[in-house]
């Protein structure tokens, strides 16, 4: 399976997020896998400002200039994307935020009805799964990890698949190569 | 009351969401003791001085578009610098805190899954929740005739009238004007009419022609090679 990571931890002094990233890359890969890892906070993404030029002006692509288009190519070549992230102030970490809210050029601006809602319809015939993996904080608790576990389940849902896999680095890392590897 | 407002669009001054500010405030100042300072999430730089005046006010309420399901990155932001402001139940005197989310989808639901953040983020923060208004299709609102958008208005006007004096959204205000969570049976029913007449689509269409990119419209620029 190809499987892209996006760390978006933000800390280069708290890097207990990327160890754990590190290890799993390093048992998926035992197992088979196709890794590729992207550390958000060594990349230049830009804010979304909502100009709709990808969905108006130039379809499919973002008006930025940034590290964002080796980003899309890599998500929609790959089977699953992991999204990694320090749970901050109870949600994810504004970096992958912003990197998560420029996905929007992967899908079209008509809308379709899925689940008996609107949506967007897709862009393309077919999108990796997503799954997403917290580093607890402090004031983290379960309703945290639900109410981002729910958003990203909807967001999926934007995005045409599924959430396959909702886990937090409590997790040992065995234990989430073989869930993913079981998908 | 002293009110703090931000306005979390990337869009600023030129968003949707201004504009539903635009009138909340309206009728916010019916009240002449009332004051408020707006303030514009997308100057990120300036987030620390915004943290400040939240200490400083009374109320506040941060109102944002919808994007992928949650905030914009922008209000992200703020809160994390809202986090290193704050020690959680021991700030004195923070503000009660609001929120007012509106999106392009038309129903609630899309909003309803970020709004138990908000209200857990108020309880994170140690203050009291006001509560969170939702207001669907709201895009394409700068296009619309004024005779189209004038109930929203009015609607936006009268909540504010009510929070100036109360310190609270109007709970029938507020219903109403987020509407249904889901699309009733003849909801879905006029979605797949408006789909096949081409008019679910039409601001779409209309602006990609305006762009000269109709004919490409369905660009697959990342599609991988086989």
């Amino acid at each position: 399976m190809k499987i892209v990571i996006l760390n978006g931890n933000p800390s280069t002094a708290n890097k207990d997020l990327d160890h754990y990233l590190e290890s799993l890359s390093r048992e998926l890969a035992a197992s088979g896998h196709s890794i590729q890892t992207v550390i958000l906070r060594d990349k230049d993404i830009r804010y979304c400002t909502g100009c709709w030029t990808c969905w108006w002006k130039t379809p499919g692509v973002c008006v930025h200039k940034d590290d964002m288009p080796a980003i899309y190519s890599a998500i929609m070549a790959s089977d699953l994307v992991l999204l990694a992230t320090p749970v901050i102030m109870g949600f994810v970490s504004a970096l992958l935020k912003r990197a998560n809210e420029r996905f929007i050029p992967l899908l079209h601006p008509y809308f379709a009805m899925r689940e008996g809602e609107w949506h967007h319809r897709g862009r393309y015939t077919r999108y990796p799964a997503f799954g997403i993996i917290m580093a607890k904080g402090a004031d983290t608790d379960d309703e945290d990890i639900a109410i981002i576990t729910d958003i990203y389940r909807r967001q999926a849902v934007n995005f045409l698949t599924s959430l396959k896999l909702a886990f937090t680095t409590d997790l040992a890392v065995k234990e989430t190569c073989d869930a993913i590897s079981a998908l | 009351m002293r009110l703090v407002l931000y306005n979390g669009s990337p869009r600023g001054r030129i968003s949707n969401t201004a504009i539903l500010l635009d009138h909340f405030i309206r009728g916010f100042k019916a009240s002449e003791e009332n004051s408020f300072e707006l303030m514009y999430l997308n100057q990120v730089k300036s987030h620390q001085d915004f943290a400040e005046k939240f200490r400083n006010a009374q109320a506040a309420i941060i109102a944002f578009p919808l994007y992928g399901d949650s905030m914009p990155t922008i209000v992200k932001d703020f809160i994390e610098t809202l986090g290193t402001k704050i020690d959680s139940g021991k700030t004195p005197m923070l503000p009660a805190l609001g929120f007012i989310i509106q999106s392009g989808f038309p129903e609630a639901i899309h909003s309803r899954y970020i709004e138990k953040y908000c209200e857990k983020l108020a309880l994170r923060l140690g203050t009291r929740y006001i509560g969170t208004v939702i207001r669907g299709g709201v895009e394409g609102i700068q296009i619309k005739p004024l005779f189209l958008n004038r109930r929203l208005f009015i609607a936006f006007s009268s909540l504010g009238r009510h929070f100036g004096v109360t310190k609270e959204f109007h709970p029938i205000i507020t219903r109403k004007l987020a509407g249904r969570d889901k699309m009733s049976a003849l909801g879905r029913f006029m979605f797949h009419i408006l789909k096949m007449t081409g008019l679910a689509d039409m601001y779409w269409k209309m602006n990609l022609k305006k762009h000269g990119a109709y004919n490409r419209r369905f660009d697959q620029p990342y599609k991988p090679a086989l």
